[in-house]
């Protein structure tokens, strides 16, 4: 190694480190599939506003962000867009300046506006030869109107042309084609490609005297062609090698080159050695030098691996041999051998990870997250990946370019080669790169799969190079520069047909009119109309949905609490607990529900009974110092000793016959043999009745490993301080009172205690789904969040707590308890804690709350079976609520609930703002009083807790929808589990992250629009105090709006603005009785409507 | 009520014939024909089950009917080829066994497959897998079985490639089908050899053949079928294929690897178990090809992270015990251990997905001697390239010899009969610009010809003289030296090309395989 590279060592170890680090801004962020946790999918763009953080990632990654146009205007066509709604986006945009009148036809004026909302409502996209002729020829495209042409268009276009003597359609649409073409400067004639092959010196020598100019015509030099050819061919070389480190790598130089994909050769090496490496308990064999990291395994793997010996690759064990021993040493000398300045490095390893950015970005989270899953004896270093991919594209790379051209695979070679070459790359160029016509593209076939046989000498390739140039010039092909017919007269030809202006205005018009015309139509390039399109459909929902906050203004019960509510219900703030809890208001108005993050305010790190290990049952962002443990009751402990036995006996039978049967040889096929009639018997049952067959299994599995009775350890045995380092097992009473209070303050409770207060955690039950985290609670860092509700109720009990509490001005009645648990939002089964304990005088109180909540759960489950297509057409609440039973207990069934899917506002505010209108399970609802709030306080943290994980939640969704090719990670049906982290399309695939289909098939892609019903100025001081709430908001991931706590006024903000009143439609909403009168026989999203709820509190 | 045993395999195919019927007429309709489509699949395959368990019943209180003929299906001079099924305990055994399989699976798609844009092409294909399977197990011989055989490789074919607009999964299902090819054509053989030497295909006469023919016969067509049954289930050196299979959806990959098609090779030996008895040495080279095969996958299986991979070479590996049980002549154990393993593979394959929330610990390591054995590792972790030799083998010669050939056709057939090589007429500026610049005189009006004849005289008088006139041009007029120096040369590098071609492996190979066939 040269000494100069010694040198700096240090300093490159640092930069490389750098660009790694960059790449969490541009490489999937998902966790191992087990820890699946809702994150915003874009999160490394989040410092830039949103449609800027789109294009960036769309320019970095090439995934869209925005549904398709085409899935718009169906929105559009049902009505669920307006032209009114995209009229106001776009006159918000100072840019698009659209009052602007750009010409005037037949006394009427046609603004920007105006060309622009057609080119939004219609496609006006250039179309090739081939259409164009189809166009003409089967759809008669120039003497009738295009069919999705309005009547009014027609009729004022048909109404001009008369008046200029042109009677009939066919008239006036040929005129105004003509006129079209007449006012670009352009000749339109069906030409097929192939006529090119043997012109008529007429049409050659036209073709010649257009293309040269006087200059050219005038030199004498003998091969003019032969110059522009190498020219050109010059030009397009320095463009493709431009791009190399910047947004292309070798093998993409080499594909673009030669149509050869690298990738194939080196995919199925790379996701075998990762996937061995990165395992984390799927195989029973890993590499036993896990330790020394990737580039050393993968290093000596290759050293005895045989596959070059066939695969052509003579010297691969030499190359292996002498790569360096460091990693970092190998990623330097690769980039140098390639060729690659030094300041295009960062860029081009960058590039290198997004050609497979699943595995890439699992590489990355591993590498940030050192002895996960208590896997320290792996070694994860980013740097390691890089330099394997390195390595290996080189190794590959140059045995095509041995075989192609007998060249070494670096940049400066190849360059060098195509220098001398330039008929070669201008052919090469154009087959690979753009679109040819059929007999060129045989020719080029010919000459590019040519054998030792024939002679591929500079001639040939000249040749065609030439022909090929031809047909570019000829009116055939599309023309790069300047009006063409197929990408400028045809979409003047549509567009003002959907104007309704006839070939007399079009011929009127100036060549700067044109100009500005065009140009107004190449504003709205698909990053640009995509955010229109996107606004538009949020504007058309969040009116509806502050038409209905207007009309339940003083509807909603329990905005004072001056009455004592029978019970008091805290859910998750969930999007899912909407309709559960609106089911229960309605059957027992009496009844307060609350909503608040699903962890109730304590972050605790938890160990249930049967657990080996603790796990966090808080927000990600936070660690917690406390650890709760699950332990039996006083009195239990040979009843638990039974119980852990059995446990552990079942559960080395279940290993049994889930590992050892995919392990071993001879044992497995005993086990088999044995276990198969069982599985058969078991199979059979489980397709033909999950459901009782899972009942039963539960029922067999209770008695046998017998339920035990337990508490939860919630008292500090020690007394000294709780770190996140060091967590310490249980609370003080201090602590707990805090804890209590708190949370009891960020809801809005503080007075008015029902004689019950439950405490409603939340999580999902399903078989067969890799994605199980993904439905399970947000706030509980996708888990199941009873335990926090079973921890809080035992605190808040305490009557030592009660003491310090009522010390602080919080008066909990004595005859209040609080219970904690646990709602299944699969099968809506509710689990409760603690019930030993309930004191006999609340006895009655539970009683009546859990004949409520059975109702309300079978209303829920009714609710959801609209939006199942599987689900039961039309059923009654109890057939619903089997029928979610047996859902959950279906390993057939691929969604075994929707999960967050529609999810679109959350309304942070008393329950009185959202109490009494039907929202569809689409709406966060968390609870805040800002009556007992002046500063803010309890507001600024709801919002910076609350904001990320809706965020999180709303922009996951919002991107798996909009491009689930890139963004999700397709259908499940294929989908194949590896390593125990995440999931590949069959046994080879990148690994797919994001969500997949069949949770996102029925949501609507849009981004969060928060309410707060608080006042604008706090809500603004708050703004400008907290950064991640300006980044959040100020950037637009999240749309923000004020709802007066004691007017219906509302307030929208806008980012640079402030806060504007909104002017919206203000329009009478229906008022149905039940929530069911509203949704039934419907299955698609619903607007909003009110429900009369009769109060019949004593 | 035997007779009525053509049924079994019809239904199943009369549905996927139905949903692909009304798929190409009313067209994918999604959602909306899912219910019509799963519910004829479904039901058709619950008949075919419900026939087999009578026919089972009957089989019990009176005996396996044997084998029943339905009719004459091709007969030519002496061959006679019949519709027959043979209904013996294996048979009526294996049919139940996938009927059953695969109601199950449909019944599991049911849900699973819902809302895909491949519905009904799923449904169809599955129910032609499981008519195709049905037909395979009960045929009464082997034309029959051949042409189940052929149809369940077609539908793993069509299932492979699920998501065609994946490139991977597209190749995966071809590599998996051609490497059928190979076993297949070794079964047309068979049955050529059988009704060449026996007169009939019927598996009867085929397992009574041991007395009439010579040992030597007998394993020549045992060969065959052993072969065929070879790739069909996967053995080394065939197996990779079967690790490339699993692209399609995870009910297919379910039904076809796991559980029913993988164990046909297995089902065709111990059908002609009797005459394997006669071969001691084939039963040898079962034994050594399943203990290989068996190895193989357990090595390869305990490197594998993704579960499906990890289910597959299990898979592999019991199957390879299979063979092996088979040539130490346990035809009813392996017999046994193929209905279990498959009903076994049935369940853990649907729980795929699902498999990482049902294992309570990580899988146990291996011990340490192992462990260590870092070159074993590498060679399991690319199972022991196996792919990789079939690329140099197979792939590479025979893409490199298509790829002469089409040189040929294009520099020597093309240019014999006279198609168009190279156009001559101006078909680029740079061609009109010479003209123009008139560095060339010849490319308009003067072809070379010295002039035109009619009529087959006329032609060969034209030709003569054209010859002469080239002569004349390229070795008189042009000077001796340069003329002939320019065809003496271009001569000499054509030879020379022939040379290199002849140097290379795939034609000394070719050259080889010549000789043989004319000497054969």
């Amino acid at each position: 190694m040269p000494e100069s590279m010694t040198d700096t060592t240090a300093d490159l170890r640092a930069h490389l480190l750098q660009v790694i680090e960059h790449f969490e801004h541009v490489l999937p962020g998902q966790a191992a599939i087990r820890e699946f946790v809702h994150h915003n999918t874009l999160h490394g763009f989040q410092q830039l506003p949103f449609p800027q953080a789109l294009a960036t990632a769309h320019r970095v990654t090439g995934a869209y962000g925005y549904l398709p146009e085409d899935q718009f205007r169906r929105y559009y066509h049902e009505g669920r867009i307006t032209q009114e709604e995209l009229e106001s986006i776009l006159n918000d945009d100072p840019e698009l300046d659209s009052g602007n009148v750009l010409f005037t036809a037949e006394s009427e004026p046609v603004q920007r506006r105006n060309i622009l909302l057609a080119a939004l409502i219609h496609p006006l996209k250039a179309v090739t030869g081939c259409q164009l002729n189809w166009q003409i020829e089967e759809r008669d495209a120039l003497r009738a109107f295009q069919p999705d042409i309005s009547e009014t268009s027609r009729s004022r276009l048909l109404a001009a042309a008369a008046r200029h003597g042109l009677t009939t359609e066919a008239e006036a649409v040929d005129d105004l084609w003509t006129a079209c073409l007449h006012a670009l400067g352009l000749d339109h004639y069906i030409l097929h490609p192939e006529e090119l092959m043997d012109m008529s010196p007429e049409q050659a020598e036209k073709m010649l005297s257009r293309v040269l100019t006087d200059e050219e015509q005038r030199g004498t030099s003998a091969m003019v062609m032969d110059r522009l050819i190498d020219r050109e061919a010059d030009a397009s070389m320095e463009t493709m090698f431009g791009r190399l480190g910047h947004d292309l790598t070798l093998s993409g130089l080499l594909k673009a080159l030669t149509g050869v994909d690298l990738m194939e050769a080196m995919q199925p090496q790379l996701v075998r050695y990762i996937g061995s490496f990165l395992d984390q308990g799927q195989a029973a064999w890993n590499a036993p030098d896990r330790d020394c990291g990737f580039y050393a395994v993968w290093r000596t793997s290759a050293a005895q691996d045989m596959a070059w010996v066939f695969e052509g690759l003579p010297d691969w064990k030499d190359s292996i041999e002498a790569l360096p021993d460091a990693p970092l040493d190998a990623v330097v000398i690769e980039l140098k051998w390639l060729g690659l300045a030094e300041e295009k490095w960062a860029l081009y390893l960058e590039r290198l990870a997004l050609d497979l950015p699943g595995w890439s970005g699992m590489f990355l989270w591993r590498h940030l997250r050192p002895g996960y899953e208590g896997l320290e004896q792996v070694k994860v270093d980013m740097l390691d990946y890089l330099a394997v991919r390195l390595v290996l594209e080189r190794l590959v790379a140059q045995r095509l370019c041995r075989e192609r051209w007998n060249i070494e695979a670096s940049i400066d070679v190849i360059r060098w080669y195509f220098r001398h070459h330039q008929a070669e790359f201008l052919v090469r160029d154009t087959v690979y790169n753009s679109h040819l016509p059929e007999y060129l593209v045989t020719l080029a076939q010919g000459l590019l799969n040519c054998s030792s046989l024939c002679n591929t000498d500079e001639e040939q390739w000249r040749h065609l190079a030439h022909m090929i140039w031809t047909w570019r010039q000829s009116p055939a092909s599309d023309r790069p520069a300047g009006y063409n017919v197929y990408r400028s007269a045809w979409p003047l030809f549509r567009l003002a047909q959907h104007l309704g202006v006839c070939g007399a205005d079009i011929r009127d018009l100036e060549g700067s009119t044109i100009e500005h015309i065009f140009a107004c139509i190449d504003a709205l390039d698909p990053e640009r109309a995509g955010f229109i399109w996107l606004q538009a459909y949020e504007l058309h929902y969040r009116d509806q949905l502050f038409n209905a906050l207007v009309n339940n203004q003083e509807r909603g019960r329990w905005k004072t609490r001056e009455l004592r509510p029978e019970g008091q219900v805290v859910f998750c703030m969930d999007d899912r607990e909407e309709g559960i809890r609106r089911h229960l208001e309605e059957h027992n108005p009496n009844i307060e529900t609350l909503g608040a993050a699903g962890f109730f305010g304590v972050s605790i790190n938890w160990r249930g009974l049967d657990d080996n290990k603790v796990t966090p049952l808080c927000p990600v962002v936070v660690t917690p110092s406390h650890e709760i443990r699950e332990t039996p009751q006083a009195g239990q402990q040979t009843l638990a000793g039974q119980h852990r036995r059995r446990r552990r006996l079942r559960q080395h039978l279940s290993d049994l016959l889930h590992q050892e049967t995919r392990r071993n040889l001879l044992r497995s096929a005993l086990l088999i043999l044995l276990a198969a009639p069982g599985a058969l018997a078991v199979l059979t049952a489980k397709l033909l009745a999950p459901l009782q067959l899972g009942q039963l299994s539960d029922r067999l599995r209770i008695a046998f490993e017998r339920a035990v009775p337990t508490r939860v350890d919630i008292n500090a045995s020690e007394d000294r301080p709780a770190t996140p380092q060091q967590p310490r097992a249980g609370f003080t009473d201090a602590e707990q009172a805090d804890r209590v209070l708190g949370f009891l303050r960020t809801i809005g409770l503080q007075k008015g205690f029902a004689p019950l207060v439950l405490l409603m955690g939340h999580g999902s039950s399903s078989q067969n789904n890799p994605h199980l985290a993904a439905y399970d609670c947000g706030a509980c860092s996708g888990r199941h969040g009873g335990p926090n509700a079973r921890v809080f109720a035992a605190m808040a009990n305490r009557p030592e707590v009660r003491a310090l509490l009522r010390a602080r001005g919080c008066n909990i009645p004595a005859g209040t308890w609080f219970l904690g648990a646990e709602h299944n939002t699969c099968n809506e089964d509710i689990r409760w804690y603690d019930l030993d304990q309930l004191p006999a005088a609340s006895r009655q109180y539970f009683e009546k709350l859990s004949n409520d909540l059975a109702v309300a759960t079978s209303g829920s489950a009714h609710e959801r079976a609209r939006r199942l297509a599987s689900a039961p057409r039309n059923p009654s609440p109890q057939h619903a609520l089997r029928h979610m039973l047996g859902r959950a207990k279906d390993f057939s069934q691929a969604r075994p609930e929707l999960g967050h899917a529609t999810n679109a506002a959350a309304i942070i505010g008393r329950r009185s703002v959202s109490q009494g209108a039907f929202f569809d399970r689409r709406v966060f609802l968390i609870s805040y009083d800002p009556s007992q709030d002046p500063q803010g306080e309890v507001l600024e943290a709801i919002l910076l807790a609350a904001g990320p994980v809706g965020a999180g939640i709303n922009l996951e969704y919002y991107f798996s929808t909009a491009n689930n090719d890139h963004y999700g990670c397709g259908s499940k049906v294929t989908h194949n589990v590896t390593g125990l982290f995440g999931v590949m399309e069959g046994a080879g695939s990148d690994l797919r992250t994001g969500l997949p289909k069949q949770m996102i098939e029925v949501h609507e892609a849009m981004r969060l629009q928060v309410i707060v019903e608080a006042d604008i100025d706090i809500l603004t001081r708050i703004y400008q105090r907290q950064p991640p709430l300006q980044e959040l908001i100020g950037n637009g991931w999240l749309l923000l709006s004020a709802k007066d706590p004691d007017s219906e006024s509302i307030h929208v903000f806008t980012p640079g603005k402030g806060f504007e009143p909104w002017r919206g439609n203000i329009s009478e909403l229906p008022t149905v009785a039940r929530s069911a009168d509203w949704y039934n026989g419907h299955t698609l999203p619903l607007t909003p409507a009110l429900i009369k709820t009769v109060a019949t509190h004593a | 009520m035997p007779k009525l045993a053509w049924l079994i395999p019809a239904l199943p195919m009369l549905a996927a014939a139905w949903i692909g019927a009304v798929y190409v007429i009313a067209g994918n309709r999604g959602e909306a024909l899912e219910k019509s489509t799963s519910r004829i699949a479904t039901a058709a395959a619950a008949l075919s089950l419900l026939l087999i368990l009578v026919i089972d019943l009957l089989a019990l209180v009176q005996g396996a009917p044997g084998q029943i003929d339905f009719g004459s299906w091709l007969s030519s001079g002496g061959y006679d080829i019949r519709l027959s099924f043979t209904l013996d305990t294996l048979s009526l055994s294996m049919a139940t066994l996938v009927a059953l399989l695969s109601l199950l699976t449909l019944r599991f798609s049911v849900n699973y497959m819902h809302r895909e844009d491949g519905f009904q092409r799923f449904f169809m294909v599955l129910s032609l897998f499981m008519g195709a399977m049905l037909l395979l197990v009960m045929a009464g011989n082997a034309m029959l079985t051949f042409i189940g055989w052929e149809l369940a490789g077609v539908s793993s074919y069509l299932l492979i490639a699920y998501t065609f607009d994946r490139p991977t999964a597209t190749a995966n299902a071809t590599r998996a089908l051609v490497t059928n090819r190979i076993g297949d054509a070794s079964f047309i053989i068979a049955i050529v050899l059988s009704l060449f030497w026996l007169g009939s295909a019927e598996w009867p006469d085929i397992l009574a053949c041991g007395s009439d023919l010579e040992t030597l016969k007998v394993g020549l067509m045992l060969s065959c079928f052993l072969l065929a049954a070879l790739v069909k289930s996967a053995q080394v050196p065939f197996a990779p294929w079967i690790a490339r299979a699993l692209e399609g959806p995870t009910p297919s990959s379910a039904i076809f690897y796991g559980a029913l098609m993988v164990h046909a090779g297995v089902y065709l030996i111990i059908r002609l178990a009797p005459l394997f008895e006669l071969v001691p040495e084939l039963m040898l080279l079962l034994a050594v090809f399943g203990a290989i095969t068996a190895l193989y996958g357990f090595l390869a299986g305990l490197v594998q992270t993704d579960t499906k991979s990890s289910l597959i070479f299990s898979t592999t590996g019991q199957v390879g015990l299979m063979f092996l049980e088979c040539g130490l002549g346990w035809f009813s154990f392996a017999a046994w251990h193929l209905a279990l393993h498959a009903a076994w593979r049935a369940y853990q394959f649907l729980n795929a997905p699902g498999l990482m929330h049902l294992m309570g610990r990580s899988n146990r390591p291996v011990p340490r001697w192992l462990q260590h054995r870092r070159w074993l590792y590498t060679a399991s972790l690319q199972r022991f390239w196996l792919d990789n030799i079939a690329n140099w083998l197979l792939i590479k010669p025979v893409r490199y010899l298509a790829r002469d050939t089409q040189a040929f056709d294009q520099q020597v057939v093309n240019r014999l009969v006279g198609l168009p090589g190279s156009a001559s007429v101006v078909s680029s500026l740079a061609q009109w610009e010479q003209v123009k610049v008139g560095e060339s005189g010849r490319v308009v009006g003067d072809s070379g010809d010295v002039g035109r004849g009619s009529g087959v005289a006329g032609r060969l008088m034209e030709g003569i003289a054209t010859l002469l006139q080239w002569f004349e041009e390229h070795l008189v007029l042009k000077g001796g030296d340069e003329g002939i120096f320019n065809l003496i040369q271009r001569l000499g590098r054509n030879l020379e090309k022939v040379e290199l071609l002849l140097s290379q492996p795939r034609y000394l190979f070719l050259l080889i395989l010549i000789t043989l066939i004319v000497i054969l």
